[in-house]
């Protein structure tokens, strides 16, 4: 996993092994005992083919859960990210739909998302609501508009190159064998795990080796501190809104792309799943502690539990209860931990 | 007489209803140490934020080197040179001691990375100057004493060759071999040429290290005099009793009788 973490900014190594490390260790415990457990208990579990699935089921979770970690660790949440991938989404394919070609027209299903989360920023920063509150009425307002601008019907017939981002894969090997259906040798790539690792690279770079890294963690971790060291923390909160709006926005063309059809109702509920993510990962919900590394392990131990009790025939119902416990578990480790 | 460093003219802040700071006017020269005294609650430390930029004066005027200026936000300050040492010591929590003292001006490469190693490398200079026994480079600035962090507090003041010092009680927190240490800071960055602003309960300390001190009381100025020409009693009855001594100038704030014959 792309990681640019160092120790001596939320770690510390010759310090004592911190909770941090400490966290992400015990979360990449639990996921490899998930794997072992899943594949000791079916076989097809543990294949290429499956864990390719596993990583293009975890990319929407896995976006959304970056920029849930940008804001979470501002000392903000953003409650909004589920309602604006489905926003973003119905911006794609009504644009589409009016003419646009694929690409320019995925381009404002993101850049829709962005605006969302500059409202956000705004809204925290200059109006003073706080976080919980203004994602939520975001959170109420996307989706309201997503349902209003499709008259609540998903729009479909967007056109094979719609799908692409979602269906396609990079290495993809195929024999022709004469017959009507060619063998797959290799599913290949899929596009959304690509995509994925870029973000996680590009927002572990962020957060590690940029000014405005440091500050999104200066800003969670003491704002009235960080405001009179000379960080603009108002700017930095709404960058970090904006990029988490941005991401929702790619999450949302991802999803819709991969079923090939606008669903102004999808996503409902998936701002737990990111929130859930973040928090197995070692996010703390006062700010100023997280990382991308962590989020990224949280989301396929979401995605791994998902997909693993799915094929061992486990209902839906019973995999959001395994879900919660998880959270609340990850959550007591780490202050038992704290807490010596 | 010189220009002075700074003049803070009728400055006047109430927070909803309160006058923490009453038409307030102190001023410093260069390489010269004045003490802010007064007791708890007096408005020392309010006074100071307006100059370092952390609130915004309801009125009154403050002048750099006899150039009005505003100072809107801390970026302001630091843009006129001004570093401050906050009672609260304005630390980032989880970062470590060399992110907190580059904080908002970080240093980086030429392609924009935050270069840790040259902070890091920077901040061991310093400190091994100011606390030598600091070892906890890589510590999250939460899990340092309070001596240390006060330390870490300090070093990020003196660092950016500030022209205006202000310290609020920087050495609460510290040992007696430290707070020696600041002292001696304090003397050289005198002969610098440095005007500091020192808050400090501490009555020795005020007639060691300044030349000047100012008392309020309730927000009001008592009055201001050489450290020379007042006794510790009657720096005492100006913080407890408002009473202005003969050897001092009074200001608003002392009481009316004194302010008369004085
Ligand atoms: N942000 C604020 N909001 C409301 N009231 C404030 C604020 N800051 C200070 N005050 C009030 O202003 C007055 C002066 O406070 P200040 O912190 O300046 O005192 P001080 O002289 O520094 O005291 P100490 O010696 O305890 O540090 C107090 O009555 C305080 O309650
Ligand atoms: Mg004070």
């Amino acid at each position: 996993m792309a990681d640019f973490d160092r120790g001596a900014l939320v770690t510390g190594w010759s310090f004592k092994p911190s909770s941090v490390s400490f966290h992400k260790l015990s979360a990449l415990l639990t996921l490899a005992l998930l794997i072992f457990a899943f594949s000791f208990g079916n076989d097809a579990f543990f294949t290429v083919n499956n864990g390719l699935t596993v990583l293009l089921q975890t990319s929407v979770i896995g976006l959304l859960g970056i920029g849930m970690t940008l804001v979470i660790i501002t000392g903000g949440i953003d409650l909004s990210v589920g309602s604006v991938l489905a926003l973003s989404g119905v911006m794609t394919g009504l644009s589409i739909k009016a003419g646009v070609p694929v690409a320019p027209a995925m381009a404002i299903g993101v850049v829709t998302g962005a605006v969302c989360g500059l409202v956000n920023g705004f809204v925290i920063t200059k109006m003073r609501i706080t976080p919980f509150v203004a994602t939520l009425g975001m959170m109420l307002i996307a989706r309201g508009l997503a349902l209003q601008l499709t008259g609540a019907a998903p729009i479909s017939r967007l056109g094979e190159a719609f799908g692409l981002l979602g269906n396609g894969s990079l290495f993809r090997i195929v024999e022709k064998t004469g017959g009507i259906f060619p063998k797959v040798v290799f599913a290949g790539i899929p596009y959304p795990a690509i995509l994925l690792a870029v973000a996680v690279v590009g927002a572990a770079y962020l957060l590690n080796r940029r000014q405005s890294g440091r500050h999104i963690y200066a800003t969670g971790s003491n704002e009235e501190a960080a405001r009179l060291s000379g960080v603009l923390v108002d700017r930095t909160k709404i960058f970090a809104y904006t990029l988490s709006g941005a991401m929702a926005g790619l999450a949302g063309n991802v999803l819709m792309s991969r079923l090939v059809t606008v669903q102004p109702n999808e996503g409902v509920m998936y701002e737990l799943d990111a929130i859930a993510a973040a928090v197995i990962g070692g996010a703390s919900l006062m700010g100023g502690v997280g990382n991308i590394s962590g989020t990224m392990i949280g989301a396929f131990i979401i995605g791994v539990l998902r997909n693993g009790l799915n094929m061992a025939g486990v209902s839906a119902f019973i995999q959001q209860i395994v879900i919660g416990v998880i959270v609340i578990l990850a959550v007591y480790v780490d202050q038992v931990r704290n807490r010596r | 007489m010189t220009t002075p460093l700074v003049e803070m003219k009728d400055m006047c802040i109430s927070f909803g209803g309160v006058h923490a700071v009453d038409h307030v006017s102190v001023d410093l020269h260069p390489g010269e140490v004045v003490g802010l005294l007064g007791h708890n609650g007096a408005g020392k430390s309010t006074l100071i934020k307006i100059l370092s930029g952390a609130y915004k004066a309801d009125s009154g005027q403050i002048l750099i080197e006899g150039k009005e200026v505003h100072i809107h936000s801390p970026r302001d300050a630091r843009h006129h040179n001004i570093e401050t040492i906050y009672q609260t010591l304005a630390l980032a929590d989880n970062l470590d001691a060399a992110s907190n003292l580059f904080l908002g001006r970080e240093l980086t490469s030429s392609l924009g990375f935050v270069d840790d190693d040259a902070m890091e490398a920077e901040t061991r200079k310093i400190m091994g100057r100011l606390n030598p026994n600091f070892k906890k480079f890589h510590a999250p600035v939460k899990a340092l004493s309070g001596g240390q962090r006060q330390s870490v507090a300090i070093a990020r003041a003196v660092y950016f060759n500030a022209k205006i010092l202000i310290m609020d009680e920087p050495t609460a927190a510290l040992g007696v071999h430290e707070t020696q240490m600041v002292a001696e800071l304090i003397q050289e960055l005198k002969k610098q040429g440095l005007g500091i602003f020192l808050i400090s309960h501490d009555i020795h300390d005020v007639f060691q290290l300044c030349d000047r001190l100012a008392v309020m009381k309730n927000g009001q100025l008592v009055g201001t005099a050489k450290t020379s020409d007042v006794t510790d009693d009657d720096v005492l009855g100006m913080i407890i009793l408002g009473k202005c001594p003969p050897g001092a100038v009074p200001g608003p704030g002392a009481i009316a009788e004194e302010a008369a014959s004085g």
